[in-house]
């Protein structure tokens, strides 16, 4: 009586792989490429072929400046005449980057723009995420309110404000110095500071509830919760924000070239039109002798700095855009 | 028990308003006040330089922008050109190459990298250097490979044409890397059961694009329009902000320089109320909100 059962659901056993299999393959069947590359495999290869050919192609536009300043930096005024020569020069120029160097007064004004750079990254970090987790995870009344205000200051252009900040600036005397730039950075605004407050609040509003229940009722304050539990799980976020605001910070030319007026406290990049002018006095020869590869030199040498964060930061800079929560 | 509950939570409201305190006295320090400040400002003109006398002059200032300057109209038409020939040209492109970069190919980092890479040069100085070297102008037309010879049978007409364009969408292109970055964040956010289903059902891949993936990235689209339009609007090449500096600063108009700013704001602000009416049809919210 009881071995019938037992041998149909064994043949059932049996039956239910196949079956599976079936289903799957009738599925994968079903579904659009496969029924063209099993019609014809030429056309996966082709579409394959089609789109390493487009991102290799839009690559090359994207890395031309790189390209085009690296071996321009490098040629002697020579070859910059010659028109046979295209990407690869004779012989190689690093005096170009002596000059460059020279001229930029390099290490005077890196300091500077590092000084304004770094500082305000960190103040953007701390602050930001600070106000971000207050955003995110505490309700109060008014919150929506302040939320939208706080985005709303991402449309506000410079130009706008730029005179009344002057006068307040003049006012309390810190014009032509570093204050300007980095003080508001502290008070999460500076350069974007909305943007960020975003990023940080969309990751907060996905943590997990669980966590922050679970340190307050060991009594942890919410101070605490943020700075020991929620900030250090979002690395992806900091990154991000760190190469950001970096980058914004370091080429920024608009506030630096109205607070600054002294020209040993000059951001690097600010220093690039200055540059025949500074290498006339330095070298007092006329500017004749410098050439477009001297700019070009200087001008690589005034992104370094952003290139190496970049590529110290960027296997976890995608990966951290793709985790951020910027995705609603 | 309620009321011990009650300062419990008027405790953590209190909290809330401690978290938020650095980013509303940074906004009443630098931004509301210089906001309205300027607003009040505009109203006026700086008579005596160096103690900022101030007189009050109406609404001549806004009446000498669009009326009297004879640079400030043209100039602010070219400006919303640029934006408004910009804008779909930086979305359509970032969305095409984030869907390719989605794919998976080999070297996705490498292309990941690459087309990020233009975003460190930003719109600064280093690009105006690169500009005036003239990269850019021809930059495109390499990178298709577009040969000299078809140039030539072009005639010089049309061939200049097309060269313009192409120079101006390297340009474009190059401004795309934060948008492909924000894109790809949301291609990845789409959970592929909902492709799988669609592909049980019978779907192409061209109907499973617009009734899926586009959808779904449309808060993406969104913050990119937003972030595109507020980019090309405060861009410093932008010549505009230059015009705009120049007077405050060169010839030391600060009221009218004011004014110019507030009808730009205005502009702006006006701008995305319109782009925030016009796609919430299309705009679709998953989740929880």
């Amino acid at each position: 009586m009881k071995s019938i059962p037992i041998s149909k659901s064994k043949q059932r056993l049996a039956e239910q792989p196949t079956s599976i299999a079936s289903k799957a393959k009738a599925l994968r069947n079903n579904s659009l490429l496969s029924r063209i590359s099993s019609k014809s495999r030429w056309f996966s290869l082709i579409y394959r072929i089609f789109v390493y050919v487009i991102l290799i192609d839009l690559a090359f536009v994207f890395l031309y400046p790189f390209l085009y300043m690296i071996t321009t930096s490098l040629k002697h005024p020579v070859d910059l005449m010659n028109f046979t020569i295209k990407w690869i020069p004779t012989s190689l120029a690093w005096e170009n980057f002596y000059y460059g160097m020279k001229g930029l007064q390099f290490w005077t004004h890196f300091k500077n723009s590092a000084l304004i750079s770094v500082l305000s990254v960190v103040g953007q970090v701390l602050s930001c995420s600070f106000v971000a987790y207050g955003f995110a995870r505490i309700k109060f009344p008014g919150r929506e309110v302040l939320f939208v205000l706080s985005m709303f200051t991402m449309i506000i252009p410079p130009q706008t404000i730029i005179v009344p900040l002057f006068m307040q600036y003049k006012t309390i005397g810190w014009l032509d110095s570093m204050l300007p730039l980095i003080v508001p950075s502290f008070f999460a605004n500076g350069l974007r500071g909305a943007l960020f407050i975003f990023i940080f609040r969309q990751l907060f509003r996905g943590l997990p509830w669980e966590l922050e229940d679970a340190a307050r009722v060991d009594g942890c304050g919410s101070f605490r919760v943020y700075w020991k539990i929620i900030l250090p799980l979002t690395p992806p976020a900091i990154v991000v924000t760190t190469l950001l605001s970096m980058v914004w910070h370091w080429n920024d030319f608009f506030e630096p070239s109205i607070f600054l007026t002294s020209e040993e406290k000059f951001t690097l990049p600010m220093m690039l039109p200055r540059l025949y002018q500074s290498l006339d006095t330095l070298t007092g020869s006329s500017f004749e002798v410098f050439s477009l590869p001297v700019v070009m030199a200087a001008t690589f040498l005034a992104l370094v700095p952003m290139l190496l964060v970049y590529l110290f930061l960027q296997r976890y800079f995608i990966q951290g855009v793709e985790r951020s929560g910027l995705v609603e | 028990m309620s009321g011990k509950r009650l300062s419990l939570e008027r405790k953590k409201m209190l909290a809330g308003y401690v978290y938020i305190a650095p980013w509303a006295i940074g906004f009443a320090l630098f931004m509301l006040y210089p906001l309205i400040y300027s607003l009040w400002l505009a109203f006026h003109e700086v008579v005596g330089v160096g103690n900022f006398d101030l007189e009050p002059v109406g609404w001549g200032n806004f009446n000498k922008a669009f009326v009297l300057d004879t640079q400030f109209i043209p100039l602010f038409i070219s400006v919303v050109q640029d934006a408004v020939i910009n804008t779909p040209l930086i979305l359509v492109f970032s969305l095409f190459i984030a869907i390719l970069l989605n794919h998976k190919i080999r070297g996705r980092a490498f292309f990941r990298a690459a087309f990020f890479l233009p975003v460190l040069i930003g719109s600064g100085l280093a690009m105006q250097q690169l500009l005036y070297a003239g990269v850019g102008r021809d930059t495109l037309v390499n990178g298709i490979g577009v040969p000299e010879e078809v140039f030539l049978y072009m005639g010089p007409t049309f061939s200049q044409i097309v060269f313009d364009m192409l120079s101006r969408l390297t340009v474009v292109f190059w401004k795309t890397g934060v948008q492909i970055l924000l894109f790809l964040a949301g291609l990845q956010g789409i959970s592929l059961s909902l492709y799988e289903s669609a592909r049980c059902d019978g779907a192409t891949e061209w109907e499973m694009f617009w009734k899926i993936t586009l959808p779904l990235i449309s808060p993406i689209i969104l913050l990119n329009l937003v972030y595109t339009c507020v980019d090309s609007f405060t861009d410093i090449n932008n010549r505009m902000m230059v015009y705009i500096k120049d007077t405050a600063f060169t010839k030391i108009e600060m009221g009218y320089a004011s004014g110019m700013g507030w009808i730009y704001f205005m502009f702006i602000f006006l701008l995305l109320i319109i782009v925030f009416v016009a796609t919430r049809r299309f705009v679709v919210y998953t989740g929880e909100k």
